[in-house]
């Protein structure tokens, strides 16, 4: 059958953010779909988004509550979401409650009652909520897979999405004859990380498209259910060609190390100990893309945005004035209980919508702490994730982390991360001549060329000023704790292997 | 809601059919209410409210004593009440105001002015709320 001749199967759209990306591109109009999970894990509130989204006069929305949650509550507190347009009720969105026809008759009787409602209103969207309520009656004619199964017919036939909206367990997940009826089954889950609520959300089926697999974060907030694609809404995107293009710190002596600057692309990582100028090197990468009119993306974690600027204009550096031409973007993002997930999201929400070539993660483990402790397993997980999609998309992505300063070991970071990275540049207190100085190297860059001096820099009213050549008449000097030498100075033979020489 | 409520109880005084057996204005509001929403929040559910606001009502209106809310949400005693309603004219009397004016202040507390006025609007023509201000009764 050539590609002309399949039927095209419209989606709707579900009015959750990110959900959309996570089952597809919206679900499949007429579909008949089971929203599963535990109390309070969201399901009616997802339903309704979805409701909202979709019902029109023309094609109404049919909402049948049945046992459970009494309807005037349930409106009483939906109507506290941002989503909720009371002018959709009653034209557009009727609730009709079935409690009485449960209570007093069979299934048989809620399917009549269910069907000459819905040949009265010809709705595109029909809920039942909650459908697991209805089976009170072990005598009944009809069993609760027979209902769903003669209920999935007729409304199919009727052209409307459906949705049935359950309390289930975990465990009753496997062999449910119930949900091979289904034609999406979205599972809910909310369980407590030590002090920490996660919810997760799972497309276990979905005929027709593709979907995101896997386990999916949300947060239930004043406007509904937020989901948060694994895939971060990038996995349509093209990856863009590495355009060679070389981005400036603002530093002269530095790009010269980098062989001209970061690559347009790259995930740098600054590494060093509290003090040796992370910040400060970030905040001038930041500055220098903006100068060039590149916008930027500053997430913080440990200190304020107010303070960050304010740093920023010690070093004789304006972050302020951008902010109000939107051409850059402090996140202050701090709450404990965030998912790794959302703080992306943020993360990537401002990215795009300031069209940001540049980003500074102003720390990792400042990032981290910011997760919910049962987010944090999967941090690096994450970033990768992260990375991968906004380098994708030719994000210079700077990151800072700080290490544990060893006078015997020279670690590039705490966290393992460096094969996130394609350029490290390690910062480093070294004892010198009764002094504690600073030295700073560029461990890698991937796939290109750069210095291997170990160079000298000092912080000052102008940012990281890298002094003079390199230390050459040292000795370990990557310990801490280098020895003086009386060697020749070797500056130059050294730069001859690198093809980068710097003779200042 | 007073407001609200008398407006409601006018226009069932002047919405009756000749043809038909002359009902109060206060029992074909009261079941109008007892239909639309009783579609929405079901029999029981309405039965609930009806029963509170009957109680809340009862102490400015001793006559309502007599009234009881039925399962089906119904209201019964109340045609021996009718009498004491002054049935037939056109103005509303405190007792029946007051009665419906408690069932739609509930209604207001749960669901909110907006809402309720949506919900409203299903068994009753525009005009009747003519954008009023459910709190104070004047118009908007």
């Amino acid at each position: 059958m050539s590609t002309q001749d399949k039927v095209k199967i419209n989606k709707l759209p579900t009015g959750v953010p990110g959900l959309d990306e996570i089952v597809g591109g919206g679900l499949p109009e007429f579909s008949f779909n089971i929203i599963a999970g535990a109390p309070g894990s969201g399901k009616t509130t997802l339903a309704h988004q979805f409701v909202f989204a979709n019902a029109t006069p023309e094609r109404p929305a049919l909402y049948f509550t049945v046992l459970g949650e009494s309807a005037i509550k349930m409106l009483r507190y939906q109507q506290q979401y941002t989503f909720f347009d009371p002018s959709k009720l009653p034209d557009a969105i009727r609730f009709i409650n079935l409690s009485q026809v449960v209570l007093e008759k069979d299934l048989g009787a809620v399917l009549e009652e269910i069907t000459k409602e819905v040949e009265k209103a010809n709705p595109a969207v029909v809920v039942v909520d909650s459908f697991r309520t209805m089976v009170r009656k072990p005598e009944s004619d009809m069993d609760l897979q027979s209902f769903i199964q003669r209920l999935a017919l007729f409304l199919a036939s009727w052209q409307a999405t459906t949705f049935l909206i359950g309390e289930y367990a975990e465990d009753e997940l496997r062999d449910n004859p119930i949900f091979t009826v289904a034609d999406g089954l979205i599972w809910l889950r909310q369980t407590a990380e030590r002090n920490s609520i996660v919810r997760k959300l799972q497309v276990i089926k979905l005929r027709g498209q593709d979907s995101v697999p896997g386990l999916h974060t949300f947060r239930i907030t004043d406007a509904g259910v937020q989901a948060f694609s694994r895939t971060f809404g990038l996995t349509a995107r093209k990856r863009n060609p590495p355009s060679g293009r070389r981005l400036s710190f603002g530093i002269a002596k530095l790009d010269k190390m980098l062989d001209g600057g970061v690559r347009e692309g790259d995930s740098v990582l600054v590494a060093g100990s509290s003090g040796t100028g992370k910040s400060v090197l970030a905040t001038q990468f930041i500055a220098e893309g903006i100068r060039q009119g590149e916008p930027g993306i500053v997430a913080v974690f440990e200190e304020r945005p107010e303070a960050y600027a304010e740093r920023a204009t010690s070093l004789g550096l304006d972050l302020e004035t951008p902010q109000k031409d939107g051409k850059l973007t402090i996140l202050y993002l701090r709450p404990l209980d965030l998912s790794v997930d959302e703080t992306m999201q943020s993360i990537l929400d401002a990215v795009q919508k300031i069209g940001a070539k540049r980003l500074v993660i102003d720390s990792l483990a400042g990032f981290e702490m910011a997760l919910s402790p049962g987010f944090r397993a999967d941090f690096r997980e994450s970033l990768y994730r992260m990375i991968f999609a906004l380098t994708g998309i030719g994000v210079t992505i700077l990151s800072t982390v700080e290490v544990d300063e060893s006078f015997t070991e020279f670690p590039f970071s705490t966290y393992s991360i460096s094969f996130l990275t394609d350029d490290i540049i390690r910062l480093r207190y070294v004892s010198i001549d009764g002094q504690l100085r600073k030295i700073m190297v560029v461990i890698k860059m991937r796939g290109g060329n750069h210095a291997k001096d170990i160079r000298e820099y000092e912080i000052t009213s102008k940012g990281v000023v890298i002094l003079g050549k390199r230390l050459a008449n040292y000795q370990g000097l990557i310990s801490g704790i280098p020895v003086h030498t009386d060697r020749p100075n070797l500056a130059d033979e050294s730069s001859q292997d690198t093809g980068i020489e710097d003779k200042n | 809601m007073r407001d609200l409520a008398h407006r409601l109880l006018v226009y069932e005084a002047g919405a009756g059919n000749a043809s038909e057996p002359p009902e109060h204005p206060a029992i074909r509001v009261y079941e109008k209410l007892r239909q639309s929403l009783g579609e929405f929040v079901g029999v029981a559910g309405f039965q609930s409210l009806a029963s509170r606001a009957l109680t809340l009502a009862r102490p400015e209106v001793p006559s309502l004593s007599a009234a009881q809310v039925a399962a089906d949400g119904s209201l019964e005693g109340l045609r021996e009440i009718e009498i004491r309603f002054d049935m037939g004219k056109d103005s509303a009397t405190d007792g029946e105001i007051i009665l419906i004016a408690r069932l739609l202040g509930l209604l207001r507390i749960f669901l909110g002015e907006a809402l309720t006025l949506r919900l409203l609007r299903n068994a009753w023509p525009a005009e009747v709320f003519d954008d009023r201000n459910l709190e104070h009764g004047r118009k908007a």
